[in-house]
C-alpha cells in the first residue's frame, strides 16, 4: 500500500518557494527606487517558513510524506530552523549594500530564497535523488549570487570557478548514487536499511566506492580538505553579504546530507577511519593557512574550512552525541560567522573596499560599538570561553573523549589555540595599530545594525545560556535514533 | 548479433569521446560529441529503453550540441583556433584517471550485479510517466524548479543593463 501523500510535511518548503515567486513577480512592477519591498517580502516569506518549522515539530503520526521521498523528522526540522535563520540574518545585511552595489538585480532575492529552498529539500530528503536535485537547488542560485558583481572581475572569476568545479563535484555525488543504485536496486535511503537488515547479499567493496564517491560531492560542498581549493577565491570574489549567506547555509545543508547518508541511517561501510583522517587534514590545513592571509574575506574562507574540520569531529564521533554536538555547532557557527561577515560589509561601506585586516587598524577609537563586537565574534570564532563558540567547541571535543577519540580532541584543542592567534590578529589591528590615512564616517544603515545586535546578542546569550539551545539539538540528534 | 551491435557501438563511443577531449579544434570536438550521444542512444535501444533513447536524441543531440555548435560558431574566430587541451599537470592527471578506471574496472568486475527476472512491462514509456508523476513527483517538480532558475540565472548573467560599473573594474 502506496503511503498518503501527507502535505504538511512539505508546507515550510512551500512557503520558501512561493514566495521566491511573489518576489520575482513583484520586481517586474517595481521601478528601481522601490526595490527595498522585495526585500520585506523575503523577510516575511522566511519568518512564516520559520513559524510552519516550528509548528511542525509537533506533526503527529508518520512523518514521511511523497511516497517515502521526504520527512519531516527532529533532526532534519532542527536544521531547517537553522536555514531559516542563516537566510534572514543575510537577506538584512545584504539590503543596504544590495540598492547601493546592485540596484536593479531584484531577482538576487528570488536567488536566495531559492537557494534556501533547495538546502531544505536536502535536510528533509530521504532519497539519494532528492538529496542530489537539492543540492543542485542550493549550487545553482550560489553560482549566479557569486556572479552577481558583474562590474568586478574577482567576481565573475569567483561564479566561474565555483561552476565549474562544482559541476564536476555534482558528477563524482551522481555517479557514487547510481553505483549504489546499482548494488542495491533503489535510492531510497529507508529501503536501503531495510534490504541489508532483511540479509539481501550486496557487495561491501561496490558500495564502498558508491559512498565514497558520494562522500566526495558532497564534501566538496562543505569545503573539505582536499575539496576545499575553491572557497578562499569564491569567497573573495563574491559580495560580502553573499560570502556570508554561502559560508553558512550551504555547508549546514552538505553536513545534514553527510549526517543523514553516513551516521543516522546504520552505515552500510565503517568509513570512520576516513572521517578521523579528513577531520584532522581540514582542521589543520584551515587553521595553516588562514594564518597567513591579510584579506579578511580570505582568511575567513580558511576560518570557515577550520571549523568544517571541527564538526567532522563531531562526524567521526557519530551516534547520537556526534549528531547533537554538530547539529549544535553549526547553528552556532551561522550565527556568529554572518555576524562577523555583517561587520565586514558594514566597513566595507565606503567609496573603497576596506577588505585587507591592515586597514581595519585604529577602528577601535574610530567605531567603538563596532570595534567591541567584531571582537566579541572572533572570539567566539576562536572558542574563548563565555562565548557560543565555545560551548560548540566543548560539546563537539568532549563527545570525541567520551567516545575514546583521544587524539582526534587533542589536536582539535591544539588547532584552536593556533587559530585565535589569527583571530586576535584583526583584533589588535582594531586597538593597536595607527591608521595609514584619514578614516571617514561610516553610514551605518538600520537594516544591518538588526543583524548585527540579532548575532550578538545569541552569541553572548547561547555562550552564557546554552542549556535551552543544547537541549533542542539533543532532541534533534536523539530522535534520530 | 546483439553482442556484436552493443560493441560496435561501445567502440564507436568511447573513441569519439577520446576525440572530444583531445581534437585541437573545438568544432570538431563539438561533432563528435554528438557521435558519442548518438552511439550511448543506441545502446539504450539495445536495452529496450526507447523512451530513455528518444529522450537521449531529442535532449542531447537535438538541443544541447546543436546549442554549442551555434554558440562556437557566433563566438568571434573561436572555430579557426587550434586549442591545447592540456596544461601542465597532464601527468598527475593521467595517474589519477587511470587509478581511478582500474579501481572502477575492479569495481564492475567484482560485483555480483543483483537482476531481476521479472519481464518489462510491456509499454514502457506509460509506466515511467506513471512512475514520475507517483513515486517521483517530489524529484520531478524540484526538477522544473531547478530549470526555471537555472533560466533565470542566466538571463541575470548575461543582461546587457545589468550592474556593470566601469569605474569599479579591479584589474
Amino acid at each position: 500500500m502506496m503511503p498518503p501523500i501527507n502535505w504538511p510535511v512539505i508546507y515550510p518548503e512551500l512557503a520558501i518557494c512561493i514566495t521566491a515567486f511573489i518576489v520575482l513577480i513583484v520586481d517586474l512592477f517595481l521601478p528601481g527606487r522601490h526595490k527595498w519591498v522585495l526585500s520585506l517580502i523575503s523577510i516575511f516569506g522566511v519568518l512564516v517558513a520559520l513559524q510552519i518549522v516550528f509548528m511542525n515539530f509537533g506533526l503527529k503520526g508518520d512523518t514521511k510524506a511523497f511516497f517515502g521521498m521526504v520527512v519531516s523528522d527532529a533532526t532534519g526540522l532542527y536544521f531547517k530552523t537553522i536555514f531559516c535563520i542563516g537566510t534572514l540574518l543575510a537577506i538584512f545585511v545584504s539590503i543596504t549594500y544590495q540598492r547601493r552595489e546592485f540596484p536593479e538585480v531584484g531577482e538576487f532575492y528570488t536567488l536566495m530564497l531559492l537557494s534556501t529552498f533547495g538546502m531544505m529539500i536536502m535536510a528533509s530528503a530521504l532519497d539519494l535523488i532528492t538529496i542530489f536535485l537539492g543540492l543542485e537547488m542550493m549550487s545553482i542560485p550560489l553560482y549566479v549570487l557569486a556572479g552577481i558583481y558583474r562590474g568586478r572581475y574577482r567576481s565573475r572569476e569567483a561564479a566561474l570557478k565555483y561552476f565549474l568545479l562544482g559541476a564536476f563535484a555534482s558528477g563524482f555525488l551522481l555517479y557514487g548514487i547510481a553505483l549504489i543504485y546499482g548494488a542495491f536496486g533503489t535510492t531510497n535511503i529507508t529501503r536501503i536499511v531495510e534490504l541489508i537488515a532483511d540479509g539481501k547479499p550486496y557487495s561491501p567493496f561496490f558500495v564502498g566506492v558508491g559512498s565514497v564517491l558520494v562522500l566526495i560531492g558532497l564534501a566538496f560542498k562543505a569545503g573539505v580538505v582536499p575539496f576545499h581549493m575553491w572557497i578562499p577565491d569564491v569567497y573573495e570574489g563574491a559580495p560580502a553579504p553573499v560570502t556570508a549567506f554561502m559560508s553558512a547555509g550551504p555547508k549546514a545543508a552538505a553536513i545534514v546530507a553527510i549526517l543523514r547518508i553516513f551516521v543516522i541511517t546504520t552505515p552500510v561501510i565503517d568509513l570512520t577511519w576516513v572521517f578521523w583522517v579528513l577531520a584532522v587534514v581540514t582542521m589543520t590545513w584551515g587553521n595553516i593557512l588562514a594564518i597567513n592571509q591579510n584579506n579578511i574575506k580570505r582568511m575567513l574562507a580558511y576560518s570557515s574550512i577550520a571549523h568544517v574540520g571541527y564538526l567532522l569531529v563531531a562526524i567521526t564521533v557519530g551516534g547520537e552525541e556526534g549528531v547533537s554536538s554538530a547539529a549544535f555547532y553549526l547553528l552556532v557557527y551561522t550565527i556568529m560567522n554572518i555576524g562577523a561577515f555583517a561587520i565586514v560589509v558594514l566597513f566595507a561601506e565606503r567609496e573603497e573596499f576596506y577588505e585587507n585586516i591592515s586597514d581595519y587598524a585604529g577602528f577601535g577609537s574610530r567605531f567603538p560599538f563596532a570595534a567591541i563586537t567584531m571582537t566579541i565574534f572572533m572570539a567566539s570564532l576562536g572558542g574563548i570561553p563565555g562565548t557560543a563558540g565555545f560551548v560548540g567547541k566543548f560539546m563537539i571535543f568532549s563527545g570525541a573523549i567520551n567516545h575514546g577519540f583521544y587524539w582526534l580532541a587533542v589536536i582539535g584543542v591544539l588547532n584552536s589555540l593556533v587559530s585565535i592567534y589569527y583571530y586576535l590578529r584583526v583584533v589588535v589591528a582594531m586597538y593597536m595599530r595607527q591608521p595609514q590615512t584619514r578614516l571617514v564616517d561610516i553610514a551605518i544603515s538600520p537594516s544591518l545594525m538588526i543583524a548585527i545586535i540579532i548575532t550578538l546578542l545569541l552569541v553572548i546569550q547561547i555562550g552564557i545560556f546554552p542549556d535551552n539551545w543544547l537541549s533542542l539539538a539533543k532532541q534533534a540528534a536523539s530522535l534520530a535514533f | 548479433m546483439s553482442m556484436l551491435i552493443f560493441y560496435i557501438l561501445a567502440i564507436v563511443a568511447v573513441v569519439s569521446a577520446l576525440m572530444v577531449v583531445t581534437l585541437r579544434n573545438v568544432f570538431h570536438s563539438a561533432l563528435f560529441l554528438v557521435l558519442t550521444l548518438f552511439s550511448v542512444a543506441g545502446i539504450y535501444v539495445l536495452l529496450e529503453a526507447e523512451f530513455l533513447a528518444a529522450v537521449q536524441v531529442l535532449i542531447y543531440v537535438g538541443a544541447i550540441t546543436i546549442l554549442m555548435i551555434f554558440a562556437i560558431m557566433l563566438t568571434y574566430q573561436i572555430t579557426s583556433k587550434s586549442i591545447r587541451q592540456v596544461n601542465e599537470q597532464v601527468i598527475p592527471a593521467v595517474i589519477i584517471v587511470l587509478v581511478f578506471f582500474v579501481l572502477s574496472l575492479v569495481t564492475l568486475i567484482k560485483t555480483s550485479w543483483p537482476v531481476s527476472n521479472k519481464s518489462l512491462p510491456g509499454n514502457n514509456t506509460f509506466e515511467i510517466g506513471r512512475q514520475l508523476l507517483s513515486t517521483y513527483v517530489i524529484p520531478f517538480e524540484v526538477v522544473s524548479i531547478v530549470l526555471l532558475i537555472a533560466l533565470i540565472g542566466a538571463i541575470i548573467i548575461s543582461r546587457q543593463d545589468g550592474p556593470s560599473r566601469p569605474g569599479q573594474e579591479d584589474r
